[in-house]
C-alpha cells in the first residue's frame, strides 16, 4: 500500500496507556459538506417513503374488505328472496288450494282415548 | 482565511434576494400548512369524506302456527329503473333497451316508457317500478349505458289479507300505521346507522384518517304476534259465511284465552291486501272495528249486570222477580224484545229470554230494592268501569283503539234512567275488545288480564325468545263462586239451542241484539248482533272466549240468528283445533 493513501496512526502515539497494540485504519476519502447533505437528504427520503408505504398498507385491505362486503351484501339479499319464496310457498293459501291438500278430508268423527 | 463575499457586490445581492425568495415561500408555506392547517384538513374532508346513512331494516313480524311462529311480514328489495334519455339517445341503443326492458321486466314498466327514453329535454325519467332484484341483475347484465337503479325496501304480506287491520301497513315513507305497525313502529324501525369515511375515487372507504365513524344499524325487532294464522283463516271464513247467510255489510270477531288475556284472533270484514294499501279508496277499511268502533254492547252485558248482583249478594240465578213484561224508571217505561215469560220467574229465565225486566230489577235491588239510588249506580259503575274494564282503554298493542263511554253517576247524565239501559247494555259505548275482555275476567274466576297481541321476539340470530306471561291487572273483580254461577247460566241459556255443539263440551254464552243510533235517536231499522261466549272441556276449564258482531245497514239482524251461527262455527271448530278433550255428555 502506498504510504500517502495509507497510513497508519499508532495509538501509542495518541495514548498514554500500556499495552494498547490497536490501530485505526483512517481512509484518505472524504465526502464534503454537500455530499454529505446530499446523502442525509436521500436517506430521510428512503425513510420516508417506507414510512409511506407501511402507513397504507392497510389501505390496501380496504379493496379486499369492501369486495367480501359487497358479496356479504349479495348473499344477504339472496337470503331475503329465499326467505320471501319460502312464506309464499307457506302461506295458508297456498297450502289450501295445493294438490295434497285438495286429497285430503274432513274426518267424519274423532274420537279421545281416555288415558 | 475564510474566504466571503465583498459587501456591496453582486453576488452578496443575489444571495439576499435568493434568500428574500426563499424566506417567502417558508413563511408561505407556514401560513397554508400550519395557521391555514384547519381549513384545509376541513376542506378536504368535506371533498373525500362520505357520509352515508346505513339504513335499518325493519322488524319482521309473525304469527302463530300452533306454536311455531310464521312470518306474516317480511321485508323485499325492490327496484325502481331510471334512464337519463341523453346518454341513452348518446348511445343510440334505445330500442334495444326498450326490448330488453319489455322482455325482462314486461310487467313493471311504465306506459309509453319507450317516449321516455328519448326525452331530449331530460336528465332523469323513471320507466320501471317494484322491479325484482333478479329483474335488475338481468337488465343491469346487458350493461347498457344510462340505466340506473334505486333499491327500495318494500313490506311483503305472503298472507294476503288475513289478520291486516291487526298488522296494518306501511307507507311510503317507511311509517306504520294502524294495527301493530302503527303501534309498535318505533320498535319495528329500529335506529339507522351512520358511516363518515375517507373514501377513494370509486366512493371505497379507506381506513385513513382517525375521523372515520362507523355507527352500525341497530335493526328493529322481529316480532312474534299471539294470533294463531289457523284459527285467524278459520274466524275470517266463518264471519264471510255469516256476512253472506246474513246478508249483511260487516262482522267483526275476537277470540282470546280467558285466562292470559292473549288474544288468539281478531277480524274485520271487509278488509283490504296491506300490500295494496294504496289503492284503497275507504279508509274506514284500515279501522280495526274491535278497538276502533264503540257501540252499544246490547245484552251481553246482562252478563255483567248479573255478575255484579251475585257478587254483591243481591241476587242469585235462582231468585224471583215478577215479570209484567215493562217497568218503570223514573218517567221512561222500558219493556221486554221477548213478551209472554210474565209472573213470577228466575233470573235464569231473565237471562235466558234476555228479558230486560229483569236486569233493571237488579239494578234495583242492588240499590233499596225500588229504585236505582246512587249507590246503586256507584256500584255498577265501580263494576263496570273500574273492574270490568268498560269505557278503558285495554291497553292493547295496535293503533287507535278508542275508550268508549261510560257516564259516571258524579255526572248529570249519570242518572237512574240511564243507569236502568246500562243494565241491559245500552246508554253507553264500549268495543267488542273491552266487552271480550271484561267477560274473560268473569268467567275465569275473578282475574283481568290485560288482552295482549305479542308472543314474544326473534333475535337477530333466529332464536324464539317468548315473553313471560303478565299477571292479572286486577285479581278478585268478582269472586270465584261468581264466577261459577255465571257460568253456569249463561250454559244453561246456551242450552236452549239443543244440538249444535259437539256433545261432551261445555259452551256457553249470551245472544245481543242492540239499537243502532241515528242522528240522536234509536233507529227501528237497523241493529248490530253479538254473540259472547266461551268453551272447554267443562266448567272449570273456559278455553277460549268468543265475540262475534255482525251488521248490515239498515238490517235488523238478531243475535241468536246471525251471531250465534258464527260463535258456534268458530267454538265447534276450535275443540278440534286445540284437541280439547271432552270430559261429559
Amino acid at each position: 500500500m502506498s504510504p500517502q493513501n495509507n497510513y497508519y496512526v499508532s495509538r501509542r502515539q495518541q495514548n498514554y496507556s500500556r499495552n494498547q497494540n490497536t490501530t485505526r485504519f483512517q481512509s484518505a476519502v472524504k465526502l464534503g459538506p454537500v455530499a454529505h447533505t446530499v446523502l442525509v437528504v436521500l436517506m430521510i427520503i428512503v425513510l420516508g417513503l417506507i414510512y409511506v408505504t407501511q402507513a397504507t398498507r392497510t389501505t390496501g385491505y380496504d379493496y379486499e374488505a369492501q369486495k367480501i362486503d359487497s358479496q356479504i351484501a349479495e348473499y344477504n339479499e339472496q337470503k331475503s328472496e329465499l326467505e320471501v319464496e319460502k312464506a309464499r310457498l307457506t302461506a295458508l293459501e297456498t297450502v289450501k288450494n295445493s294438490s295434497v291438500a285438495k286429497e285430503m278430508t274432513t274426518p267424519s268423527s274423532t274420537q279421545y282415548v281416555q288415558e | 482565511m475564510k474566504p466571503e463575499l465583498i459587501h456591496g457586490s453582486r453576488s452578496r445581492i443575489l444571495a439576499g434576494a435568493i434568500l428574500a425568495i426563499a424566506a417567502v415561500f417558508v413563511i408561505r408555506l407556514f401560513y397554508l400548512q400550519v395557521i391555514q392547517h384547519g381549513h384545509y384538513v376541513d376542506l378536504a374532508q368535506t371533498e373525500q369524506v362520505k357520509r352515508e346513512r346505513l339504513p335499518a331494516k325493519r322488524g319482521e313480524i309473525y304469527a302463530l302456527n300452533d306454536t311455531t311462529p310464521v312470518k306474516m311480514v317480511l321485508n323485499e328489495t325492490i327496484y325502481t329503473v331510471f334512464v337519463d334519455p341523453v346518454v341513452i339517445i348518446e348511445s343510440g341503443e334505445s330500442e334495444v333497451i326498450a326490448k330488453a326492458l319489455k322482455e325482462i321486466a314486461g310487467g313493471n314498466v311504465r306506459d309509453g316508457f319507450e317516449t321516455q327514453l328519448t326525452k331530449k329535454d331530460s336528465r332523469y325519467q323513471i320507466i320501471a317500478t317494484r322491479v325484482t332484484r333478479t329483474q335488475a341483475e338481468k337488465i343491469k347484465a346487458k350493461e347498457f349505458r344510462g340505466i340506473g337503479f334505486q333499491a327500495v325496501a318494500q313490506r311483503v304480506y305472503p298472507e294476503g289479507q288475513l289478520a291486516a287491520q291487526v298488522l296494518g301497513f306501511v307507507n311510503a315513507e317507511g311509517v306504520g300505521n294502524y294495527g301493530l305497525e302503527g303501534f309498535m313502529n318505533e320498535e319495528l324501525a329500529g335506529v339507522d346507522g351512520r358511516l363518515e369515511t375517507v373514501t377513494d375515487i370509486s366512493d371505497v372507504p379507506l381506513t385513513v384518517g382517525d375521523r372515520n365513524i362507523r355507527v352500525p344499524a341497530q335493526n328493529g325487532k322481529n316480532i312474534v304476534m299471539t294470533i294463531d294464522r289457523n284459527v285467524q283463516s278459520k274466524v275470517e271464513q266463518a264471519l264471510a259465511a255469516g256476512l253472506k247467510r246474513s246478508r249483511a255489510t260487516d262482522a267483526s270477531a275476537v277470540v282470546m284465552d280467558p285466562m292470559t288475556g292473549r288474544v288468539i284472533a281478531m277480524a274485520n270484514l271487509p278488509t283490504y291486501n296491506p300490500a295494496d294499501y294504496y289503492k284503497v279508496t275507504d279508509a274506514a277499511l284500515f279501522n280495526n272495528a274491535t278497538i276502533s268502533a264503540p257501540y252499544e254492547p246490547g245484552s251481553d252485558v246482562k252478563t255483567y249486570t248479573m255478575a255484579t248482583a251475585i257478587d254483591k249478594g243481591v241476587a242469585r240465578a235462582s231468585d224471583t222477580y215478577y215479570n209484567t213484561d215493562s217497568i218503570k224508571v223514573d218517567d221512561r217505561t222500558i219493556g221486554n224484545a221477548v213478551l209472554g215469560h210474565t209472573g213470577v220467574i228466575s233470573f235464569q229465565t231473565a237471562l235466558t229470554w234476555s228479558l230486560n225486566t229483569g236486569f233493571v230489577t237488579l239494578a234495583q235491588r242492588l240499590g233499596d230494592g225500588k229504585q236505582i239510588t246512587r249507590t246503586a249506580r256507584d256500584t255498577m259503575y265501580e263494576y263496570f268501569h273500574d273492574r270490568l274494564g268498560l269505557g278503558q282503554l285495554t291497553g292493547v298493542e295496535l293503533a287507535n283503539e278508542q275508550k268508549g263511554i261510560i257516564i259516571s253517576p258524579n255526572q248529570p247524565d249519570g242518572n237512574a234512567v240511564r243507569y236502568s239501559n246500562m243494565s241491559f247494555g245500552q246508554g253507553l259505548d264500549a268495543t267488542v275488545m273491552q266487552v271480550s275482555a271484561g267477560f274473560s275476567s268473569i268467567i275465569n274466576g275473578g282475574n283481568f288480564y290485560q288482552p295482549t297481541i305479542i308472543d314474544g321476539y326473534i333475535t337477530d340470530e333466529g332464536s324464539y325468545q317468548k315473553a313471560p306471561l303478565k299477571p292479572p291487572v286486577r285479581k278478585s273483580v268478582v269472586k270465584a263462586t261468581t264466577s261459577s254461577e255465571i257460568k253456569e247460566m249463561t250454559h244453561i241459556a246456551r242450552s236452549m239451542f239443543p244440538g249444535i255443539d259437539k256433545p261432551g263440551y261445555y259452551i256457553g254464552g249470551k245472544t245481543g241484539t242492540s239499537q243502532v243510533i241515528r242522528n240522536g235517536v234509536y233507529a227501528d231499522d237497523e241493529t248490530i248482533a253479538t254473540y259472547l261466549g266461551y268453551g272447554g272441556s267443562d266448567r272449570d276449564h273456559p278455553e277460549y272466549v268468543i265475540m262475534v258482531s255482525i251488521h248490515g245497514d239498515h238490517r235488523v239482524l238478531g243475535g241468536s240468528t246471525d251471531a250465534m251461527p258464527i260463535f258456534t262455527d268458530i267454538s265447534n271448530w276450535m275443540l278440534g283445533y286445540l284437541k280439547i278433550q271432552p270430559k261429559g255428555r
